[in-house]
Order: C-alpha cells, then structure tokens, then sequence
C-alpha cells in the first residue's frame, strides 16, 4: 500500500499536467502514487495523462468521466475511490506539491494519529517580474499544533476552506462518506466544512505544501459576467446555508457566530465592492437575496467586524442605497470618510436616520472612531463626480465633496485645484485651477474645465497612468481628495494628447475608474501602427539598451537612499560636523526626543531668557514646528541642521536622550535634566537590559555615559535612576527639577494668599469658576481596545452624568497614546493631551487621578488630593518590569483596583484633602525633598551666569 | 535494553568540527554514538579539524566505533569577499585557493569513508561548519541529516545563521532541538525541517532527599551563564534564609569579578564557590534546588540533570529548549529573562516550602524521563526510517 495517493486532477490543461505530476513523483517521501482524473477534457489532456501512466506504470494511473462534470468536485470524488494510499491529498493540474510536502503531512499524521494534516498553501503571482507570493491564512499555520476538534479553533474551519493543501487518512474519507457536492461552485467549501466537523484529530503544520499558481485574468466587465457573478452569489449563499444548517444540527453556535463573522467581513465584502458599478436592476437583486441571508446573522457578530462593514450590512438590509453606495467608498478606502455623519444625542453617528431603531444605533454610532476631533486637513474625505463631458480637447468636470459635521464651516475660504499625476512616482504632475467651489447643502460642489490636451504633457512610454486628485484649500488647511466615479457616465471617450517623447505608442488619453473607484487616465494609440512600435520599444527594454538603462536607474535611486540614509548621516555628523569648531554660547534644548516644547528644558531656557542671557538658543523639534518658541532657531530632529547644531553646541539640555549613536564631544556640556522620578525599574534595573549580553549593556552605557549632569530632585533618585544608569556621583546634580518650580511657587503662594488662583489656562479651557477640576494622568499603555487606542478603564459617559455638575475631568493620555472623547461629555472631560506642558495642568488641577506615572511626584508637591487608580496592578508589578516601592504602601491617597471602587471613592475626592494630608508630607520628604522652587535659576547661576553680557 | 530493529544495522556517521573538542557537542556525540553501538548499528565519529589548543577533551582510550580527524592542522581561515579591494587582494586570493582546493581534497577523504558504507546509512551533521565539507563529498545512497544544537534566536543572531539556511536547504532532514525551534525555522521556509532533543545523561538510582539547604548551580564562570543575576536574586533571599547555602560550581574568566559582586551585595557568608566538578551527579544529590540563570541555552542539559536527580530547578525562561524541559509551576519555576526579582520570588518558594520542593523534584523526575535515552534513541530509529520511506 503506498503512503500517499495525490488525486490530481485535470480539464482542457495537458501542457501543466506533465509538471503537476512531476511535483509528486519528485516528493522526497517515495512511496507516493498519482490517480490523474481527466473531467472530459477535449483538448489532449487524457492522451498526456495515459503517457504519464505509461511511463510510470508502477506510480501513475489514469481515469476519465465519460461526460464533463463542470467543477473539480465530481473528478475528485471518482480519485478518491481509485486511491490505494494509507493517505489521500488533492492537486490540480496547474499547481504544485512543495517537495517535501507528502514526507512533512505523512510524519505529523503518523505522530499524532490525525484525520486530516493541513499545511501552508502559497499563491504564487506568475506573471508578476518576481513571482510574488502570498501565503493563504498564514497566521493559522505560524506553529504546528493539533486539534482534537475544530470547535478548538473556529477561525480553521471559517477561513481556510481549501481541500487542497491538506492531506485525509482514507478510512477517514471512506467511512465518513466524505464527497465533493456535484455541479455546484464552492465545492471546497461544502467538502471541507464536512471534513472539518467529522474529523476527530486535525494536526496543522507551518511547512508550506501547495503551490497555487495563480495566472493573471484579464478583468472583462461584461454583461455575461455580471450575470455570472450573481449566479456565483447565489451558489455561495446556498453553500453557507447548508453549513449554517450544519452547525445548527450540531448545536455549535460559537463556530455559526465565527462563520457569521466571516461573512460580513469577507463574502459579503467581496460582492459589495462592485455595487457602486452596477445597475438598479442587479443592485435591487442583490439586496434581496441578501436580505435572507443577512437576516439569520447573529447580531453579535456585527461586534466582531470593522464598523464599516458592519455599517455596510446593516444598511444593506435595510435597503438605505442613498447611504450605502457611499458606505461602500469607505469599505474599499478604508481611511475615507464618505458620509456628512450626523451627531445625535451627543454621539457620532454614520448617517442621519435609523435613530428609532436600537441595534442600527450601535452598528451606526461611530464615536469611537474619533472623526468629531478631526481638523479638515486630516481628513480623506469623499468627492464624489456629478459630471462629466468633454468638450472639444477639454474634459468638464463638477463633483460634490462630503462635508462631514461640517467641518469645513459657511463662509471659509475655498480654493481648488485638479492635479493630474502619473502613478509611477514622481515623474511629473500637471494642475488645473478649479473655477468654482463652494457650499452646497450639506456638500461641497465644485466645477471645471481641464484643457487636457493643451497642458497635459506624459513623456509617453513609462507614464501610462494618470490619477487625479483635487486638492481643497480651507481657510488655508489643505486636505487632498481622489474624485469617485459612480452613476456617472465617462462620456466622450480618449482625448488627444503629445506626449513629449514619442507620439508613436501613444497619442490619447482615455478616463476610466481605478480598482479603487478613483478615476483615472490611461494613456493609449488611435494610430494603427501603434501595436507594432509597442512591440519594438518592449523588445528595446527587455534588450540590453533597456537592462544597462533600468540598471543605471536601479543604481542611481539605490544611491540616492544610501546618502540620505541614516548611517550617512551618522557619517556626516562624525566625520564633517564634528571637525568643525563649537560654537560658544550656543545650547540645543530637546524634550521628549522632540516631540514637544514642554518640561524642565523648557524651564530652563525661559529662566536664560528671563534674564535676558546673550546666547543662540537651537530647538529640536519633531513633527511640526508649531508652538515651538519663535525667538529661538527651529531644527527638525535627524535632519542635517540638527546634526550640525549637536556636533557644534556648547551646551546640550534634555529631558529624555539625543539619538543614541551621536558620540558627544568632550567641549559640549550635557545637562541631562531627566524626565520624572522612578517607580518602575529604569534602566539597567529593567529585566530585558539585564538579559541583554556585556557587550550589548556596553553599547547602551555608551549612550548614557555622554551625561555630563544629571538632575535629582530627591535621594531617591539618586537611589535608583543613578544607579539604573551607572552614573558617576560627580555627576549627579541635586538641585529639584526646574519644571516643578511654577508647582512650589504656586503652593506658596497659595499658603500665602490662603486661597487658590487659578491661571490664564482654566479660561482658556472654558472652565467655569464654580467647578472643581480634576486630572486623570494615566502612564504609557500598549494600545488596546476596538480601534487600537488607549481605551479609558472608566466609563467616561458615566463620569460627565455622576459627577459633571461638580467636576471638570481633564484627561490626559502620555505622548504616545490618544483618547477619543464622545461629544456627550463636552465640557465635563476635556482631552488636554495634545498640550505640550504639563506642569500649567497640574497646577489648575484640584485633585489628580494617576496609576503609576511620574506625574504623582511632582503633583504632590502641591498638596493636593491625589488618587491612584490601578485597575492592572498585579500584571503590571509581576509580569512588567517591576517597581523599586510598594505603591499601595506608600502611596499619599486612596488605591483603587475597579471601576466600582474608583466611581465610590470619587465620591469622597474632596475629603481626602484633610485625610491624607500626613500621608503627602510624608511621601514629598521621601521623594521631592530637593525641589525647593528654585532648580532653574540655580542651574542658570552655575552654568549660564557668565553670559549676561 | 536494544530494542528490535527492523531496518537492520545500519552505519551511521557523525561529522562535527572536531572529534575531540571540549563542550556539549563532544559529550553529546560521543553518547549517542555509545547508544547507536549498542542498538547494533556501526558508527564512526568524523571531525574535520583538531580541537584548538587547550580545548582538548579526553576521550575514553576503549572507543567502541573508529574516530577520524581530516586535517592535521586548521586551514586557513578567509574572509569573506566584499567589493573590488577584497577581489585584488592577491594574498588573500591565493589563501582562499589553497583552502578550496583543501577542502575537496579532505572532502575526498569522506567521500571513500561514505562510499565503504552499507545502504540505509546516515550521515549526522552535527554543526553547520562541518557541512561545508559534507557538501562536498559524495552522499550518494546515503542520508543527510543536518543539526542546529542552540535556540534559533541565538542562531538568528550569529553568523551561522546565514550558513544553516545556505547549507542545510537540502539535506535530508535539518533538526534543531525543539518543536518551537523547527516551527521558527519552517517559517525561514526551511521545509525539510524535524527536531530532535537531547538525551538524558544520567539516570541516577538515587536521587536527592532535598532536605540539605542548598541552592546548586553548575557552569562554567562566563557571563552567559548569568551567574551575575544569580546572585542579585541570591541578595534578594538569602537575609530571609540565613540557613541555606548557595553553591557555585563551575570555573572561568568571571571568577574574581564574581567574588568580587558577592562581596559588594553582602551575601559572601552565604555562597560557597565549590570550582569545577567531576562529580556532578554528587554535586545535585546534595542539593535541594538548581538554579539555571543563564542568558542563553539551546537544549541545557545540567537541569535535565538535576531534575532526573529529584531537584527541581528556577530558570529564566530564554529558551524553547528551556520550557521544553521545565513545566513553569509543575516541576520547576521560570521566570522571564533578566527578571531578578521573580526569579527570587521563585527561589524563595521552594526554600521556603519542602512540600513544595518534594511535589516538584518527585515530578521532575517523573517528567524528565520523556527524555531518557530509549525515548530518544527511538525517536531517532523513527527518524532514519522516516528519511527512508
């Protein structure tokens, strides 16, 4: 009995049938037999399969239906019961077993006793230059693993469908009555789904096995086609209807909700992208037969897709075309927004309409998302074309551009233009002024002429595509748009156009809509010898002319990326900047590697101004300049003047770290000020440096030796930041932090005055005289949550309704996290997480929730009601990376551990003034005892003095 | 103990950078070539060079299969060739001929040795090194398996990676030494990829009663042994157990450094600095718990053998090999890389609870038998039948 028996099997495909065989008869395992089936081909499909038997007497046999069957099923069903092997696996004749695919499924089926072994199937493009390839549900196979049922991972039997890439014990086939259904597309999918269930032992391997070749279809968008589609459609809802049924009998409703999941975000998403292409006959077809289907879904599993593809089902069953058509733009552009969205009861939702209904509510609200917090300019927003005719060598063009919430305000200022660009990048562009814009009801309509063939000049050979993009200008914010075709005709057919180079293979310009739905220009020949030039220029490229001239391009642009890469800048920093004299009096200020203009190097620099020092003071910044001081020089993080200023400063001051690999030159002074006392472990203290090998800690305290001073605010630090970054004593300077100076002096003064002021900033934010403001400052979090965002550990809504009267919630997430705010809780939360200091926040905050930031050093020296809020305290203690204290021991305010407990102890915010006020002396002596109000003058005193003239 | 072998004997080869050269590989060898004797099968051992000096590790004056050392002195080591300098380097140039046309000439030596071998032999590659020759030398009607003996994390990191994938592409079968390895390697698109773990050393007959209040570590002194750690998390227990002992087996380049960071966290009274020693099965009978605190391992095999000793042993989890033989909270603890304070939070449970130290080393020993050496020498006799269906 041979080991494996590969049923493949063939119709009208005899030039690929010889190679597919060859793949098994190569297999590295050798007792492995072919059964070719041939489903009545008529070309000489069954003449090559019995040559290849012949040939191979011992291994191959031939077998051929006596009338064509019309899918793959019935072929493999007739193999089956030729098969001789312990195992069976299937191959078609256009692809390929991986050549030690039957010995890899062969030894996990005999180890672990499975009914079926899966493994990896990769398509491989063939007519792509490099044979891209894809691997089919690759995450499914990252490790080997065995099932003792499929219910143990439900996205297998919703997901990898293929009968393919997997090999069956065939008593397993054979006694289950396992079989292809007969004349039905989605064969696969039936047969698997029953091979899934009846299977009681599944082992998947990461080894690939299959190669599916996959060849290059010219997309025809016929009228036959259309027809062919919805017959598809119509098979595939059928094959779901019958595993749905399935999985009833079976009562595995966790597996229907995983397939009712797969649905929404995948067969249903494949036919909904070509609706906005199809006629009201087949859109109102469509809809109805899905209606059915959508109807049996469970609404759960909406929960469980990306909102746009659920908001797509929902208004789908709903029959809302005036709203999905649009829906669909965004489900195809993902970061589009394609509706004017509507805000209702203090929530975001997609559309106008649907309120009354509970579940289209929660489908449709879209809060979360965060589209209410957009400025314009960040926006991808729908435009859609209303017209379009051509007139002489002129294309005439009007569209209407999504307003959503209207963003973009009455009376701004709009500007506008078309630009025509090649899609191979940075060739060339060409634009077009657009002559009227402006509001429309809830859009923005616009219109215009293009003189295409006038002004639009393509080189002729490499540029064959162009896109266009219209680009708004709102009071001076641009946000760029891509112009979407649907129920609009593209009348009028190819304009003439000179490209500059030749006009042989080229010499019109014919609109049409991109995959995307985008419209777009495709350059073509009315002329009749134009195929023949094609011909010869393709000859020219693929020649030796063409390679030296795609070589020498390849090689220029690989030129022009080692030059501007980093390494050569770290050249130019270390081998020409730092040649070059210093600059006396010069200091380059950083805080949070650029990101913002905040912290105690900001402290610093206005205590220089304030006494009004003669220095050039250099700003790094990263992002946008924006809110950076004006009177000092602005240089870009990694840019060249950077680099300069760095190699070249007098003084360097920072609060976080330059880029690790710039060496410091022994003249420069570097005056790290750091950036918060520690809780956590820090530096060598953390788990994964201690892990790290001598020679890779080395490379770090190289970085951390370019420390010339190191600010301490308090023993502690000295305790622990100090020794986590093996400073040297001599450089420790223990004079507080210059950004906590504004926090002393404000207590003082308000023990002073016996009441608190409040700033320039609690106006500014609209804050009323009669509330209490609060601060919620969480540390740093992995992203999380539906939308991949830091998600609040509290109901915020609930926070607004309980305490809103009363508080101002300000929120703010650390840099490198974002929090979207509904817009029901205006005015009550308010996100301050985009400022760029924090020290005027905590200074206007009344009370401070925090978990284990920094923040709570600093916030203590005002003497104000502190609360922590450790919902992960466990985790974060023993899975992180450890703390130096006990928290819940020292900590100068209540811990709480549930949201329960944080809502019950806000209660009480205000008593706990009085509460812990020992608690808070105590907590400031053990860990701020340095800060004393006056860190930055005596740091301008010791190192900056001598400049004052 | 032989067990019935169905294919019959067969001649199976080992081919390492040296026969002899101190280290895991040698022992490791030279046990399985001991076990694959006993099975019947003919083995010889094949190295391509000499160990270096200083490096040499005694072999048994009674080998029961034949040893073979290629060259006489090391070849000349190249470098290898970057841009147009490297290519007229004329010196350099000549060296690599004469170390090219070394190798075939060596490689001609394995070729007559394979050719001598009866059908349904197998050649063993046991370092990525020594398959540049095997790859050279005729293997017809012979199977070549190629072997990875560290993590594939530390082979990512080395220059050897590069060279596994080059050189092991097409052998027979590549096994590094667990699952979790070979999934990580079958994902490089290596797809002739098993594995194969190492076997047991030793079964003792007796094993520790755990009530001597010792804390043991066995390795040589070199800061991938992590020793450093060991004793961080040692300051961390040791004033809470002014009864236990930990005890530092093992010699090296660290030493003084190490006595040195002892002194500093005021924990010398408590560690004992024992050297290095013969007698390792003593050392763990001695003991109540191990501790493996290194920063990297493939397949370790001084907790395999202290667990078949009953003692259960703390780890930093840096390894599959290492979770393959440890069951975090079965039979021992492990504690995420570099984290000292967890791996002192698991030391101090198992001093302080003998129930616990009881529970976990009787499991140990149970558990670790999975690895005994009838189970993997099976595991191989499955292989080699494997290879030949």
């Amino acid at each position: 009995m041979p080991d494996v028996s590969v049923v493949v099997i063939v119709y009208n495909d005899a030039d690929r049938l010889p190679t597919a065989v060859q793949s098994v008869l190569d297999q590295t395992l050798r007792d492995v037999e072919v059964v070719i089936v041939d489903d009545c081909s008529t070309d000489r499909s069954f003449d090559v399969a019995q040559q290849l038997a012949a040939t191979h007497p011992e291994r191959v046999r031939a077998f051929q239906l006596p009338e064509n069957s019309g899918a793959g099923g019935e072929p493999r069903n007739v193999g089956i019961q030729h098969t001789r092997g312990q195992y069976v696996m299937f191959l078609d004749s256009d692809d390929v077993l991986e050549h030690n695919a039957c010995r890899n499924m062969l030894e996990a089926a005999e180890e672990t006793d499975s009914d079926i072994v899966s493994g990896l199937c990769v398509r491989l493009h063939k007519d792509t230059r490099n044979q891209k390839r894809d691997e089919w549900y690759s995450w499914l196979y990252s490790t080997t693993r065995t099932l003792d049922s499929v219910t143990e991972l439900p996205d297998l039997f919703v997901w990898d469908t293929l009968s393919t890439n997997k090999c069956y014990r065939r008593d397993f086939l054979i006694e289950n009555d396992l079989r292809f259904p007969k004349g039905m597309f989605y064969e696969d999918l039936m047969f698997i789904a029953d091979a899934y269930l009846a299977a009681e032992r599944i082992t998947l391997i990461p080894n690939q096995v299959y190669f599916w070749h996959v060849h290059e279809q010219a997309a025809v968008k016929s009228v036959t086609n259309r027809r062919h589609e919805m017959t598809n459609y119509i098979h595939r809802l059928e094959v779901h209807r019958r595993i749905d049924a399935l999985l009833e009998q079976r009562g595995l409703t966790g597996m229907k909700l995983a397939k009712d999941v797969k649905f929404l975000k995948h067969d249903l998403v494949l036919h909904l992208r070509d609706l906005p292409f199809r006629d009201d006959a087949y859109r109102q077809e469509f809809a109805e037969l899905s209606r059915e289907y959508l109807a049996g879904i469970a609404p759960e599993a909406y929960e469980r897709v990306l909102p746009i593809q659920a908001i797509c089902a929902y208004l789908l069953q709903k029959g809302d075309w005036d709203n999905l058509i649009p829906a669909v733009d965004t489900l195809i552009n993902r970061d589009k927004v394609s509706s004017p969205l509507a805000e209702h009861d203090g929530r975001i939702y997609w559309c106008d309409g649907h309120f009354d209904d509970a579940f289209g509510r929660q489908v449709l609200d879209v809060t979360d998302i965060g589209y209410h917090e957009k400025p314009v300019n960040q926006l991808f927003l729908r435009n859609q074309i209303t017209r379009f005719s051509e007139a002489g060598n002129a294309v005439s063009l009007a569209g209407r551009i999504t307003n959503p919430l209207g963003v973009i305000p009455e009376g701004a200022k709009l500007k506008a233009e078309l630009e025509f660009s090649a899609r191979r990048r940075s060739l060339q562009s060409f634009t077009f002024p657009v002559q009227t814009v402006r509001h429309d009801g809830d859009a923005i309509a616009w219109e215009t002429t293009a003189d295409i063939t006038a002004q639009l000049r393509p080189l002729g050979i490499v540029d064959t595509i162009w896109d266009v993009r219209l680009s708004l200008d709102v009071n001076g914010a641009r946000t760029t748009t891509r112009l979407t075709v649907s129920d609009t005709e593209l009348a009028g057919g190819p304009l003439p156009v000179r490209p500059r180079l030749t006009r042989m293979v080229a010499d019109h310009i014919e609109p049409h809509a991109s995959s995307k739905g985008h419209l777009a220009f495709r350059l073509i020949s009315e002329s009749r010898n134009a195929e023949r030039v094609q011909e010869l220029i393709a000859k020219g490229v693929r020649g030796k002319p063409g390679t030296l001239a795609k070589n020498g391009f390849r090689k220029a642009k690989a030129l022009r990326k080692t030059l501007t890469s980093g390494d050569s800048k770290l050249r130019a920093y270390h081998e020409v900047f730092s040649r070059l004299p210093i600059k006396k009096r010069t200091v380059v200020f950083e805080s949070h590697l650029g990101k913002q203009y905040s912290d105690s190097p900001r402290a610093i620099y206005e205590e220089m101004r304030r006494q009004g020092l003669e220095f050039e003071a250099i700003w790094s910044y990263a992002g946008s300049p924006k809110d950076f001081p004006k009177d000092a020089t602005l240089v870009k993080r990694w840019s060249l003047q950077y680099l300069k200023a760095l190699a070249q400063a007098e003084f360097w001051v920072d609060n976080q770290s330059y880029p690790l690999k710039l060496t410091k030159r022994p003249e420069t002074t570097y005056i790290q000020t750091w950036h918060g006392s520690a809780l956590k472990n820090m530096g060598f203290d953390q788990p994964s440096l201690k892990a790290q090998t001598r020679q890779q800690q080395a490379e770090q305290q190289e970085s951390l030796d370019r420390f010339d001073r190191f600010l301490c605010r308090t023993e502690h630090d000295a305790r622990t930041l100090a020794k986590a970054f093996r400073l040297k004593e001599k450089t420790l300077l223990r004079v507080g932090y210059p950004r906590n100076d504004v926090l002393v002096k404000a207590r003082q003064r308000e023990a002073e005055l016996g009441r608190r002021e409040r700033g320039a900033l609690a106006a500014e934010l609209g804050i009323p005289a009669d509330k209490t403001v609060l601060l919620y400052a969480p540390t740093f979090r992995k992203a999380g949550g539906r939308h991949g965002r830091f998600a609040l550990p509290f109901d915020v809504e609930r926070f607004a309704d309980e305490f809103g009267d009363r508080y101002v919630l300000l929120v703010r997430s650390h840099y490198l996290n974002h929090v979207v705010l509904p817009p029901t809780v205006q005015g009550r939360v308010i996100d301050v997480s985009a400022r760029h200091d924090i020290s005027p926040i905590l200074e206007l905050a009344d009370g401070l929730v925090t978990d284990y930031s920094s923040v709570m050093f600093d916030y203590a020296l005002l003497d104000r009601p502190l609360m922590f809020f450790t919902y992960d305290y466990d985790e974060y203690v023993h899975e992180g990376r450890g703390t130096y204290f006990d928290l819940l021991e020292h900590a100068p305010g209540p811990v709480v551990r549930t949201e329960e407990d944080f809502f019950e102890t806000m209660q009480s915010f205000e008593t706990q003034q009085l509460e812990y006020a020992k608690d808070r002396k105590e907590f400031v002596a053990k860990f701020g005892e340095y800060d004393r109000g006056d860190a930055a003058q005596s740091i301008v005193d010791q190192f900056f003095a001598q400049w004052s003239r | 103990m032989t067990k019935s072998n169905a294919a019959g004997p067969r001649d199976i080869f080992f081919v390492s950078n040296s026969v002899n050269e101190l280290g895991g590989i040698t022992s490791w060898s030279h046990q399985m070539a001991r076990l694959f004797v006993e099975q019947g099968h003919r083995v010889h051992v094949v190295g391509i060079v000499p160990p270096p000096e200083g490096r040499v590790h005694e072999l048994a004056a009674d080998l029961p299969y034949e040893t073979t050392t290629l060259y006489d002195v090391h070849p000349p080591s190249v470098r290898p060739v970057r841009g147009l300098k490297d290519k007229l380097n004329l010196v350099e140039q000549r060296r690599r001929t004469a170390r090219e046309a070394g190798m075939h000439e060596q490689a001609a030596k394995m070729s007559a040795l394979f050719r001598a071998a009866r059908p349904g032999g197998i050649v063993i590659v046991t370092q990525v090194w020594a398959m540049e020759w095997v790859a050279l030398a005729d293997t017809a009607g012979l199977a070549v398996i190629g072997m990875s003996h560290e993590s594939f994390e530390t082979c990512r990191r080395s220059s050897r990676f590069a060279r596994v994938k080059r050189f092991y592409q097409d052998v027979d079968r590549m096994l590094p030494l667990t699952r979790e390895d070979a999934d990580q390697w079958i994902r490089q698109r290596m797809d002739n990829v098993g594995f194969m773990p190492n076997p047991l050393p030793f079964f003792p007959d007796v094993p520790s009663d755990r009530s001597r209040k010792v804390v043991a570590s066995i390795g040589r002194l070199h800061e991938e042994k992590g020793v450093d750690l060991l004793l961080e998390a040692w300051a961390k227990v040791a004033s809470q157990h002014p009864d236990w002992t930990l005890r530092i087996y093992g010699s090296g380049e660290e030493a003084d450094a190490l006595r040195k960071q002892a002194a500093e966290l005021g924990v010398t009274n408590s560690v004992e600095w024992m050297g290095r020693t013969s007698d390792v099965a003593g050392a763990l009978r001695e003991s109540a718990v191990f501790a493996l605190s290194s920063r990297g391992e493939g397949f370790p095999l001084a907790p395999m053998e202290a667990m078949a000793t009953a003692v259960p042993c703390v780890a930093f989890d840096v390894a599959p090999g290492v979770r393959e033989i440890i069951t975090d909270g079965t039979d021992g603890f492990l504690a995420p890389p570099g984290n000292v304070t967890e791996f002192a939070r698991h030391l101090d449970a198992l001093m302080s609870d003998k129930e616990l130290r009881d529970t976990m080393g009787e499991a140990a020993r149970e558990n670790i038998q999975r690895f005994s050496t009838d189970e993997i020498v099976g595991r191989w006799e499955a292989l080699f039948a494997l290879v030949e269906r």
